[in-house]
């Protein structure tokens, strides 16, 4: 029965706790000088967009690529030949498979092969001159296809796209060409571009097969370019016409990339790797598929983003301690009349813990606000410029809410020690300000 | 209700050692008025600060409504001033964020009375020290004198058993000075123990008993007439 008493005694001394630190909170709040209040929230939300952007944009100019990567690329699955293999084995029947699937939007699949392009036919070149030669991979796509996977046609930078049924075209990603590269300035030993190519030139192309050479001169219909390396550092023509320059049992393909249904990347790949069961082909995510060089710099980039952050941080914990240590060293002599007519000390910590509090929560869901109101819709429609990417603002709400609970957490501790400190001094001495 | 034995107060400060009370005895019945003189330095504030729990004696025994206070920690001393004991301070010392009711408010609602109850109270008290016409005033809009009220108010708006007060009427002037003490004379014909220090000789005789002190001792002790 006492230990009862003692239980709803405590509860209730909690109760009472709380409302009289609310009550003096509040009114502190509602009667400080406006400026002062609006400058605290200011900056407790700079601090939160701080936490928030800086990161976020820095893992977002990654990011950024990564989204890339999958719109113009890969798709949301991109089925590949296993690791020493040259093409994906059963590929029309994987293709056949996946055009089934109530998931999958659309498919594009790409026959791929090594090839030489040579860029002037009339004449040979000189002594001690180069010859305008360059290597890479030449794509066979089906255009429709491919424009319905990848918006392919966007990243024509000069000329036109490819079209179904025409031949004797050919499409160069602008990094192979001297005077489109981004390389084009420097002089990079192995790296041999073509010069002097522009839409409408005759190119010969050449590819090796086990059944001999093959050669084949088409004419430059476009130039493509695009951050995602796999448009601007590959030649394409149309498919059909590609195969009948390899031998005739060649159908296999070498690239299949899927547009799922939103979110169910995981689920096609899942089901076809289950389907086909078959270890000599790979099948991955767009996730899975980045080169993993992008996701060690999106790491180092979250890390250096959190490392700039963190002292944003500590300058709104010094912020918010100064304040309330000016305060509460200010109002010594209240909070000595306080304690002295009977105010327990924490309900007096409580009281500026409460006001630290409100300045992080108004910061931080003013902060919000710009962020998932303004920053975020303002960098999709205007991403960043970004040499590999289109930088956007990575800003997920579970990683903001965090940022939140970190925000207010330092602020408490910020708020809690200067009014602890202050609050613990001798009441007489608080009351006679000695 | 009080009874103080052999207080002995001394500040110490690095090598310099200040007696300030030197034993002093005194016996202060329930319901009694008393007013504490002496001149600057006599000690009389400090004495009521030991009286009235803000300050720990360096030696001697107090016990108050039958308790030893020497005996209480912390917690117990604050839960003791705001049950038992209330404060009217020289500087009137109410706080400047909240208004008269509010201020009257906070020590009740520490006792643990709901909000709507505590205001009605507040709003009583205020209307006993003739301020119901400025409730909802900020301390800066409060006259000296109503500032005292509104001090007067919290001090005995819990219903304390002693009110001290540390020279009530030395920031007012005159006619204020006698509205306050008239306040305190209703208070205690209603049977409130009042314990006041003051400097000035007039105000003291408006209580029915006069503590002299100087140098830290008790010179005289009488009734007045």
């Amino acid at each position: 029965m006492k230990k009862v008493r003692l239980f709803f005694k405590a509860l209730m001394n909690v109760r009472v706790t709380l409302r009289v630190a609310f009550f003096l909170a509040f009114r502190q709040i509602r009667r400080s000088s406006k400026w002062t209040t609006g400058l605290i929230i200011f900056i407790m939300m700079l601090t939160f967009l701080n936490l928030v952007v800086v990161s976020g944009l820095l893992v977002g100019l990654i990011s950024g690529s990564y989204v890339q990567f999958r719109d113009h690329y890969a798709g949301d699955v991109l089925i590949t030949p296993a690791p020493g293999r040259t093409y994906i084995e059963d590929s029309q029947d994987i293709v056949s498979y996946v055009k089934g699937l109530p998931e999958v939007e659309t498919v594009s699949s790409r026959t791929s092969i090594l090839a030489q392009v040579k860029g002037t036919l009339d004449e040979n070149p000189k002594a001690k001159e180069k010859p305008n030669v360059s290597g890479g991979a030449i794509i066979g796509i089906n255009p429709d296809e491919e424009e319905k996977l990848s918006e392919f046609s966007k990243f024509v930078l000069e000329g036109q796209n490819l079209k179904n049924g025409e031949e004797g075209f050919i499409l160069i990603g602008a990094n192979l060409i001297k005077e489109y590269s981004t390389f084009g300035d420097v002089d990079i030993p192995g790296l041999e571009l073509l010069k002097n190519i522009k839409v409408g030139d005759r190119v010969r192309v050449s590819i090796e097969t086990e059944a001999g050479p093959a050669e084949k001169d088409v004419i430059v219909k476009g130039i493509m370019k695009s951050k995602v390396d796999q448009i601007s550092q590959r030649y394409f023509m149309v498919d059909k016409e590609l195969r009948r320059m390899l031998p005739a049992n060649r159908l296999e393909l070498q690239e299949i990339a899927i547009k799922s249904k939103p979110d169910m990347g995981r689920l096609v790949a899942d089901d076809v790797m289950a389907h086909f069961n078959n270890p000599r082909v790979r099948v991955q995510t767009y996730q899975e598929a980045i080169p993993s060089f992008l996701r060690d710099i999106e790491t180092t980039f979250g890390i250096l983003g959190n490392f700039l952050s963190s002292f944003g941080l500590i300058l709104a914990c010094i912020t918010v301690f100064i304040v309330v240590f000016i305060n509460a060293v200010n109002r010594r002599k209240y909070i000595g009349i306080l304690k002295g007519i009977g105010v327990e000390p924490r309900v007096i910590t409580l009281a500026y813990v409460c006001q630290a509090v409100f300045y992080g929560v108004a910061g931080a869901t003013i902060g919000l606000v710009i962020t998932f109101g303004l920053l975020k819709p303002f960098f999709e429609r205007n991403p960043i410029n970004f040499p590999f990417s289109d930088g956007i603002l990575v800003a997920t709400l579970d990683g903001s809410l965090l940022r939140v609970g970190i925000l207010l957490f330092v602020t408490i501790l910020a708020g809690f020690i200067p009014a602890y400190m202050i609050v613990r001094k001798n009441t007489l001495d608080s009351i006679l300000g000695r | 209700m009080i009874k103080a034995q052999h207080i002995v107060k001394t500040f110490i400060n690095g090598d310099v050692v200040t007696p300030v009370l030197k034993g002093i005895d005194l016996d202060i019945r329930s319901g009694e008025f008393v007013a504490i003189i002496g001149p600057s330095g006599a000690g009389k504030s400090t004495l009521m600060y030991q009286l009235s729990l803000l300050d720990h004696p360096t030696k001697g025994s107090i016990v108050i409504d039958g308790r030893e206070t020497a005996e209480m920690n912390i917690a117990e001393r604050t839960a003791f001033r705001l049950h038992e004991l209330g404060y009217v301070f020289q500087d009137y010392a109410i706080l400047p964020e909240l208004t008269a009711v509010e201020n009257v408010m906070t020590p009740i609602l520490m006792k643990g009375t709901p909000k709507k109850e505590a205001r009605k109270i507040s709003l009583q008290v205020l209307d006993q020290v003739g301020l119901s016409d400025r409730v909802d005033f900020l301390p800066n809009r409060l006259s000296g004198g109503q500032q005292q009220r509104v001090s007067i108010a919290r001090a005995i708006a819990h219903e304390p058993k002693i009110l001290f007060a540390d020279e009530p009427t030395a920031n007012l002037d005159t006619v204020t000075s006698r509205e306050i003490l008239s306040l305190f004379m209703d208070l205690h014909v209603k049977g409130q123990t009042i314990v006041m220090v003051t400097h000035e000789k007039e105000f003291a005789e408006m209580a029915e008993r006069i503590i002299e002190l100087k140098d830290g001792r008790i010179i005289s002790d009488k009734k007045t007439t």
